[in-house]
């Protein structure tokens, strides 16, 4: 090593990640903690998602005393899944070898993309507390489960097994993974272990989640749903995604085929006649579709790259994405503690960038003790299906909800600024090609699109939690009507009687008497709420109606409604709203189509 | 303690009880009870010039019984009663000790718990609003304020004050030494006797500068009253003038400082009441009183200091605007009558200045006495309004 400042030396792969762990999710004893639990979970949802299983998940944290860094603790992290466990020779490459992964770049909307997380954990395991990753797994056809303990060669960027057993273990199939790590334990906050939990819980309505945590009780959360996601399968890329490098190797990889055929096969939103007119505008004669595209040269496939992207090609396919879906959305939220009242909104996918997107959004109201509070809400943002937890200032869904008009929907808000209130928004965001921001992969980049399809979203969801807000109002001055007569009536007469000294059948004459008064009142009351809430029903499903199939509509719409809405704040807003007068007529607009159509 | 009742008091308490009578008998027909009282308010004040203070107009506000009112009026009926005990047994107590009174009772009785009161504000408007369904003065309930001002001195009155008991207590104010005579509670029990005749009587706007006058001697020098208002005066103060104009046969003068607050809410309220208090006007003012001073005359005549209003510290600015509104909306100063008194409210509008009571003090530095001798000398030539 003494002469390795004028040598050139090629590290690993592994060496290159075990010096760059800051890189992977290491970057902080706390972030240590988190990930390895999120690498282990991930792992988790995906081999069940992938296997058709119903996840069941014990995630077990405990802490073992004070760790070897400074101001560190040791601790044990330990997930355990039922999902279809590995081989033997699966064990150590999953573990201890960088880059070994079964989701590799698959254009999937799977959690863990490249097979650097669990072999990162291992590391970090090994070079803070010299131990590895001790796995217990089995699968459905073994009788007994592998037990051993992995660590990583560096040098080689291989797993190596050590203390390997077999022994019993009583479940049919699954894996354990336990580490034994320094860090530092933060539950709460963006950045928390609970956070994490909270919105894998949310996000997956079929995860059954077991967790015992330090100065926790144990809890179980059950599925809400029996329905294991079925992630579609992959298509092959829109022509309009790729870039002329990607466009020329992509030519390289189906070996002598003819330029018809890779194109037809090889792309989304080729066909026939298409190819037909490519060959034909970029000048060439018919006959060049015939040859192979071994046979091209460079400058032919530049030119008919260049004539493609000047095509109208139909846009990408939205079927790659998975939805979790209105219904068993709004069954999760409720498992994230005691809910007043929430919303949920599952967007169709549409195309955003080019690529294929799916937004859906919760909110919730917490229950709380006392009045609300001035805190910012709680926002839960999800990057296919990974909750992201970390930089989120400069991130789409966080400009998205500043850039919504909470206020209009009785929300707290500083201007500009996000809600405030006993509130928890979630965000998700799927799709096969998510642009991330940084290499840390926790901001998603704000492109005016994305940002603009969330916020139609939010909207909708805030439209929805309004309706909800003025019914409890309504319900709530109802109950304390109804509250107040049976408090007041009795003191009331009682009083009466004493001043007057008035007998008893004065005195039930006049209890009766005051019930007939103030139950009248009640009737009325009564009365009130249910026309609101026939007309609150008429204009629901008028709503439906309008929302036809045209996203922009769809979008006029929500803006002409969020405009009315707006309507009484308008005192604090200096500028007069000019567009008020136009709004009408949008709305009208998708109603007179639909009956002109029918 | 001894039972004690005063005649207006028993009728109040019948008439608290035919009230009660009243709704109870509305509640046994299962029809809705209404309790209605007169409207304190500026636009249900009349000025009559021959009566000489605001008196109610015909406005009323009706609080029927609903849903919504059903706690108020319970509250309300819970602090009558408590009331209506202390003028039985002739209990005294102020609004503050009524709050722990009530705070006391609802604590240890369950079933009234939901009448309880957050804070002395809520206990303080219900007994108000009892006062006002009554129609009569919370010291005719034995509520009574803590109140200020009213400082009286002189050599020439003697004060007989019949007590609860009926017993009777003789002052001869000549006889305090330093200490003035305090008017409390109610003003409506004492009896005023001159001993020989006596000049003027003189309310003045500041305590301090009442008792530097007595101090150097104005009481000794002339046969006289004075009186400290300190600041917008009190039931005890407005009772007590109203008591001297009645019982003694003096001229009363009222001098303090030359703005639009000393005018609209001291010197107003001190000569014809306030548009709160429309029931009680009729004891609680004063019309005879005269405005001394300062008159914006005396600051050319005396070359006395004074200063302009400062636009930009909002309490002077609100009281130029209010004084404006009294112009248009007040009765009072709408009123011929008091022509003099607008003439000088306009002189504020207009001249934006104001003038202390204290700068007579600068007319001659050396002289303890210029005070004294200024106002005697204002009396005299009748340079008041
Ligand atoms: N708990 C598990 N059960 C079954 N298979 C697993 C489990 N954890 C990891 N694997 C397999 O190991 C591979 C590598 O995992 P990992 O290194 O985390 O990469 P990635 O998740 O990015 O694919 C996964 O693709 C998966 O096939
Ligand atoms: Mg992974």
């Amino acid at each position: 090593m003494t002469n390795s400042s004028s040598q050139i030396t090629k590290s690993s792969t592994a060496e290159y990640f075990a010096k760059n762990l800051q890189q992977v999710g290491f970057s902080s004893p706390a972030k240590a903690v988190l990930t390895t639990l999120k690498e282990a979970m991930d792992n988790a949802l995906d081999a069940c998602e992938e296997f058709g299983i119903l996840p069941e998940i014990t995630v077990i944290i405990e802490k073992k005393g004070k760790g070897h860094l400074r101001h560190t603790d040791r601790i044990m992290i330990r997930v355990v899944d039922n999902g279809p466990g590995l081989t033997l020779q699966q064990v150590p490459m999953v573990f201890g070898e960088y880059l070994a992964s079964s989701k590799f770049g698959r254009g999937r909307c799977s959690r863990g993309q490249q097979g650097i997380g669990i072999s990162a954990a291992t590391t970090w395991a090994v070079q803070t507390s010299a131990t590895g990753a001790r796995v217990i797994t089995k699968q459905k056809n073994m009788k007994k489960a592998l037990s051993c303990m992995v660590i990583t060669d560096l040098k080689k960027n291989q797993g190596i097994i050590k203390e390997k057993e077999m022994t019993n273990w009583d479940r049919e199939h699954g894996t354990s993974v336990e580490f034994l790590i320094d860090g530092r334990l933060q539950m709460n906050g963006e950045g928390g272990i609970l956070a994490y939990l909270r919105g894998n819980i949310l996000l997956n309505p079929h995860l059954t989640l077991k967790y015992q945590l330090p100065d926790l009780a144990p809890t179980t959360i059950s599925r809400v749903s029996d329905i294991v996601p079925v992630i579609p399968p992959s298509l092959p890329p829109h022509p309009h995604t790729m870039k002329l490098g990607e466009f020329m190797s992509h030519a390289r990889l189906f070996g002598r085929i003819k330029l018809s055929d890779w194109l037809e096969r090889g792309f989304s939103r080729l066909s026939r006649p298409e190819i037909t007119a490519i060959v034909k505008t970029s000048g060439y004669k018919a006959s060049l579709a015939e040859q192979t595209v071994t046979s091209l040269t460079a400058e032919q496939l530049k030119k008919l790259f260049a004539t493609i992207q000047e095509m109208d090609l139909r846009p990408p396919a939205t079927k790659s994405v998975i939805t979790i879906g209105e219904e068993a959305l709004s069954l999760s939220i409720q498992r994230l503690g005691q809910i007043d009242y929430f919303s949920v909104v599952s967007r169709r996918p549409i195309i955003c960038d080019l690529k294929p997107v799916q937004v859906e959004v919760a909110v919730a109201r917490l229950q709380t003790k006392g009045g609300d509070s001035d805190e910012a809400v709680q926002v839960l943002r999800f990057a296919n299906r990974v909750p992201l937890q970390f930089d989120r200032a400069s991130c789409a869904i966080i400009k998205a909800i500043s850039s919504v008009n909470w206020r209009a929907y009785n929300l707290k808000q500083s201007k500009g600024g996000l809600p405030s209130g006993p509130y928890i928004i979630a965000v998700s965001i799927v799709s096969p090609f998510i642009k991330f921001k940084n290499a840390s992969k926790e901001t998603i980049d704000a492109s005016d699109e994305l940002v603009e399809e969330i916020r139609a979203a939010l909207m909708k969801a805030g439209l929805k939690l309004s309706r909800h807000l003025k019914k409890e109002h309504k319900e709530r001055e109802l109950e304390s009507k109804l509250q107040h007569i049976e408090k007041f009536s009795p003191i009331l007469v009682d009083t009466l009687c004493r001043l007057t000294n008035a007998n008893k059948e004065r005195r039930l004459r006049a209890e009766n008497g005051l019930l007939k008064i103030l139950g009248r009142d009640n009737q009325e009351t009564v009365k009130e709420l249910q026309a609101a809430e026939v007309k609150l029903a008429a204009h629901l499903s008028k709503q439906k109606d309008s929302l036809v199939m045209f996203n922009d509509e769809d979008k006029q719409l929500m803006h002409h409604e969020e405009e009315l809405s707006e309507k009484p704040l308008d005192l604090e807003e200096a500028e007069p709203k000019k567009k008020t007068k136009k709004a009408p007529a949008a709305k009208k607009a998708p109603a007179a189509k639909k009956k002109k159509k029918k | 303690m001894v039972k004690y009742s005063t005649r207006k008091q028993s009728e109040i308490t019948s008439s608290a009880i035919a009230l009660c009578d009243r709704l109870l008998s509305e509640l046994e027909k299962g029809r809705r009870p209404v309790l209605s009282a007169t409207k304190c308010s500026l636009d249900n004040s009349v000025y009559t010039p021959s009566i000489g203070y605001l008196t109610p107009g015909s406005k009323r506000v009706q609080s029927e019984l609903n849903v919504s009112s059903v706690k108020k009026i319970s509250r309300s009926l819970f602090m009558l009663e408590i009331l209506l005990r202390n003028v039985n047994v002739g209990g005294i107590n102020t609004k503050r000790e009524l709050y722990y009174i009530s705070k006391g009772l609802l604590k240890s009785n369950p079933l009234i718990k939901p009448l309880d009161f957050d804070d002395q504000v809520e206990s303080d408007a219900t007994i108000d609003f009892v006062c006002e369904i009554l129609e009569c003065y919370r010291e005719e309930l034995n509520c009574f304020a803590n109140d200020r001002g009213g400082q009286t001195y002189s050599q020439h009155l003697i004060v007989t004050e019949t007590m609860p008991n009926g017993e009777t207590a003789e002052i001869d104010l000549s006889r305090l030494g330093t200490s003035p005579f305090m008017p409390k509670n109610r003003p409506q029990n004492l009896t005023l006797k001159a001993k020989g005749k006596i000049d003027f009587c003189l309310v003045l706007e500041s305590e301090g500068t009442a008792n530097t006058l007595v101090a150097n001697g104005i009481t000794k020098r002339h046969p006289c009253i004075v009186v400290g208002a300190q600041g917008v005066p009190s039931n005890a103060v407005r009772g007590w003038v109203k008591r001297i104009q009645d019982q003694l046969t003096v001229p009363i003068y009222f001098f303090g400082d030359l703005d639009a607050y000393t005018l609209q809410n001291i010197y107003r309220t001190l000569k014809a009441g306030s548009a709160s208090s429309l029931i009680r006007n009729k004891d609680f003012s004063a019309p005879d009183v005269r405005f001394l001073g300062v008159l914006p005359e005396d600051i050319k005549k005396y070359d006395l200091f004074h200063y302009d209003v400062k636009m930009n510290d909002p309490s002077e600015a609100r009281s130029l605007k209010k004084a404006e509104d009294a112009l248009k909306n007040d009765p009072f100063f709408r009123s011929n009558r008091n022509k003099g008194l607008v003439k000088i409210l306009n002189w504020l509008i207009e001249s934006r200045k104001r003038c202390e009571q204290q700068s007579f003090f600068s007319v001659d530095g050396r002289d303890p006495l210029i005070f004294e001798k200024i106002i005697i000398e204002k009396i005299k030539s009748g340079s008041y309004v």
